[in-house]
């Protein structure tokens, strides 16, 4: 096993923005890639809600010019020493650059490229801008989402942006195993509004033969019941919980002791669901009462899948992760030392103690002209008092 | 779902996947819904026949002495070995991380389950709702002073499947180097407290659901104008956050005056000024198609909006069309159905997919 991590000899071209592709190039980096991040020196990565911090830990930065042809050609450089280019721009971004797949070819024939336009390198929608709240949208997830069949509400998490940057793992890790085999790159294309449609695969399927959709229904379910999140004691505390069997049921009534809920017929699911209002009555008033944390450990004790309604802040103290070791803190050099989720995908994972903030633009620009490209020292001057590279 | 899905890409990808499915009834996603027309029938269960393209069936009971060395023979050939047992299976079957390592030392093991296999939640029972609640998803999804909403359908066992294909891709790059395997463990939760765009601290601050408005990334509300909002056939989604977009929806609805002078990061918390630009964009878009709407806001204006779609109108969609999004695969009980691609072409080649297997369809192949 190599200590660096799984990937410590893959290098990666970042040319990714804003959200799906950085969570991608992020969990290649915490697996060990040399991610080199490339930034435009004229716009500043460090923000105060620190969203770029997140998602570009163990990542190394340039920051060049890419409209320059000084600047290309030293990206060029870059291309015919990794293995990967990683973008997630509107096409028609690369195209004005000449930075097309073909070009990157000809300095290094078998490059991956791993483009994640919004709808699509062509098609009629493809110089279209999106977002991942707009690409959920445009998947069906929106339409899914609401209450009591009235207007459809978005996600908040722009769920095309997470799910793309999930899928950028497992397509370029893929392809750089056959390309280390078979000595092939190829040109992987992963548009942002076409993630999202695997995760309602079944609904697609079901669809295409004319199974009409369950109408927007809250939390409800088809198949189980009760099903839904619960009003605890507090301020805007919730809990979650959902029956999804017979016996779960057996066991939440072992709990939640009312006595109409005692009634044999309830046993059966289809009884349940003819009474649901009723049995969600009953049980919200139980719940409204009691601390949510409380209700969640009286009801797993009995073997009743229940969790509390998290937000953000909870979640980052949640004591399972605590305990699993998950979270991460990373020392930054302007807000001190910050907490941050870790990283999900099991492995042979760069070293914890390997791992940094993020770097600011620019900031590894000198080892990489002169170190990786070999570029003197006195290259390196003019090309920065040029503004070719150059620093936040 | 989560396993299933991850093999389902795998063998998208060209692996030989085998689903050793447990008499009488297989795998209990063929008796979960949605089914398709005339269904509750173990083939025809939509649900089982997306999460399983690609694959070979074999019925085995491996709680049988008989049986369970069968599995071992199997497992013996294997590059990778996908499995979803929580504690308790571990110990009644009597299996452990070691237990076909011991044979095969090549073997990559993918363990998901909701919450792994140690620490306090280790022995919780999950669903999809109660890893959303948990993983701080449905906090912020909904109308303020009602219920927090989920996600509908399997999406913790989706994201999970995806992640544990991640990782048993970038465990085979490590395997071609070493020769080693490894055994992997993947968690719901997890994986999705990495689905959050902004640091979970937030500045010390919650975010919110916020109804048919986007909640901001920071501690500062919400931005104008980005919602979603009724136009005559449907709904529409504008999305925003920043200055040059704020600016450039303004003049799109002939409003330039209201952001003249002001920074866009002061008006986050301006309830007023949102509900305002909602009705100016409402009006914006009388007589107007989604169709129509999602072209010239994206093409004359250069603003990510789009028309929300339901789920069969995706399919109709002439960019997913063109995109090659979906395949339509014949299985001999379910008949003709679209399935959505796997998520990435190869060099404008998409990854074909085949149909699902009938259960225990390949016995005679491997047992």
């Amino acid at each position: 096993m190599t200590t660096n991590g799984a990937l410590s000899k893959f290098r990666i071209l970042d040319l990714t923005r804003v959200w799906a592709g950085p969570l991608g190039t992020r969990a290649l980096g915490d697996l060990g890639a040399d991610v080199i991040k490339i930034s435009d020196p004229r716009i500043p990565l460090d923000s105060s809600a620190r969203v770029n911090n997140k998602l570009n830990r163990n990542k190394r930065n340039i920051g060049l010019r890419l409209d320059t042809e000084e600047g290309r050609n030293i990206f060029l450089d870059l291309v015919s020493l990794s293995d990967a280019v990683i973008e997630n721009f509107r096409p028609r971004v690369m195209r004005n650059l000449d930075l097309t797949y073909e070009t990157l070819q000809s300095v290094n024939p078998t490059i991956l490229m791993c483009s994640m336009p919004g709808f699509g390198i062509k098609g009629p929608y493809s110089e279209y801008p999106a977002f991942g709240s707009t690409a959920e949208a445009v998947a069906g997830i929106v339409s899914m989402i609401g209450y009591d069949s009235d207007r459809p509400l978005q996600t908040g998490l722009s769920y095309a942006d997470p799910i793309s940057g999930l899928n950028v793992v497992w397509s370029v890790v893929s392809y750089a195993r056959r390309r280390a085999r078979k000595g092939i790159g190829c040109h992987i294309e992963m548009p942002l509004s076409e993630s999202p449609l695997g995760v309602v695969g079944e609904y697609v399927t079901a669809s295409s033969q004319g199974v009409s959709m369950p109408q927007i229904n809250g939390n409800k379910s088809q198949y189980f019941c009760p099903h839904g999140a619960y009003q605890a004691f507090g301020k805007d505390k919730w809990i979650a919980l959902s029956v999804t069997s017979d016996d779960e049921w057996v066991s939440l009534k072992s709990v939640i002791l009312e006595k109409e809920l005692q009634n044999a017929e309830y046993d059966d699911f289809t009884m349940r669901k003819s009474s649901e209002k009723r049995i969600d009555a009953i049980i919200a008033d139980w719940t409204q009462s009691r601390n949510p944390d409380d209700i969640v450990e009286l009801l797993q004790k009995v073997g009743v899948p229940a969790g509390k309604v998290a937000n953000n802040l909870e979640l980052l103290t949640n004591q399972h992760l605590q305990k699993r070791d998950y979270f991460v803190e990373l020392e930054e050099e302007k807000w001190g030392l910050q907490k941050y989720d870790g990283q999900s995908i099991d492995g042979n994972q760069k070293p914890k103690n390997m791992w940094h903030s993020m770097r600011k633009v620019g900031e590894d620009n000198y080892l990489i002209l002169r170190e990786l490209l070999g570029f003197t020292h006195s290259q390196y001057e003019l090309l920065s008092s040029n503004g070719i590279v150059g620093t936040e | 779902m989560a396993g299933p899905y991850c093999g389902k890409l795998l063998a998208a990808l060209g692996a030989e996947v085998i689903k050793v499915e447990s008499p009488p009834f297989g795998d209990p996603s063929r008796l979960t819904g949605p089914f398709l027309p005339n269904g509750d029938h173990p083939e025809k269960s939509a649900l089982f026949l997306h999460n399983n393209t690609g694959k070979k069936s074999v019925l085995l009971d491996w709680s049988t002495n008989q049986g369970f060395k069968s599995l071992k023979r199997l497992i013996a050939d294997a590059d990778v070995l996908i499995e979803d047992w929580d504690l308790s299976t571990r110990r009644t079957k009597g299996v452990d991380a070691n237990t076909f390592v011991s044979f095969n030392s090549q073997l990559i093991e993918v363990s998901i389950t909701p919450f792994g296999l140690s620490g306090p939640y280790s022995k919780w029972k999950s669903s999809p709702i109660v890893q959303m609640a948990m993983g701080a998803i449905m906090n912020i999804i909904g109308i303020p002073d009602r219920e927090p909403l989920m996600i509908p359908g399997y999406q913790p066992d989706y994201l999970a499947g995806t992640n544990a294909c991640n990782s048993v891709a970038i465990a085979l790059w490590e395997r071609d180097h070493s020769g080693q395997g490894n055994f992997l463990e993947i968690t719901m939760l997890e994986t999705l407290a990495n689905l959050h765009q902004a640091p979970l601290d937030m500045e010390g601050g919650i975010r919110h659901r916020n109804g048919h408005r986007q909640s901001a990334l920071s501690t500062r509300g919400f931005a104008p104008g980005v919602c979603t909002l009724e136009a005559n056939d449907g709904y529409v989604t504008f999305g925003g956050g920043s200055q040059g977009i704020w600016e450039q929806l303004c003049l799109m609805m002939g409003r330039t005056d209201l952001y003249e002078g002001k920074d866009f990061t002061d008006l986050t918390e301006d309830k007023e000024l949102s509900d305002k630009v909602d009705w100016l964009l409402v009006k914006w878009m009388e007589g107007k198609s989604r169709a129509d709407i999602h072209r010239e806001a994206s093409s004359d204006w250069q603003l990510p909006v789009a028309p929300v779609l339901t789920i069969s109108e995706t399919i109709e969609d002439i960019q997913f069309i063109y995109q090659g999004s979906f395949q339509e695969l014949d299985h001999p009980v379910a008949g003709r159905s679209v399935y959505p691609s796997p998520p990435s072409s190869i060099n404008e080649k998409r990854l074909p997919l085949s149909r699902a297997p009938l259960l225990g369809e390949h016995n005679s192949e491997y047992l």
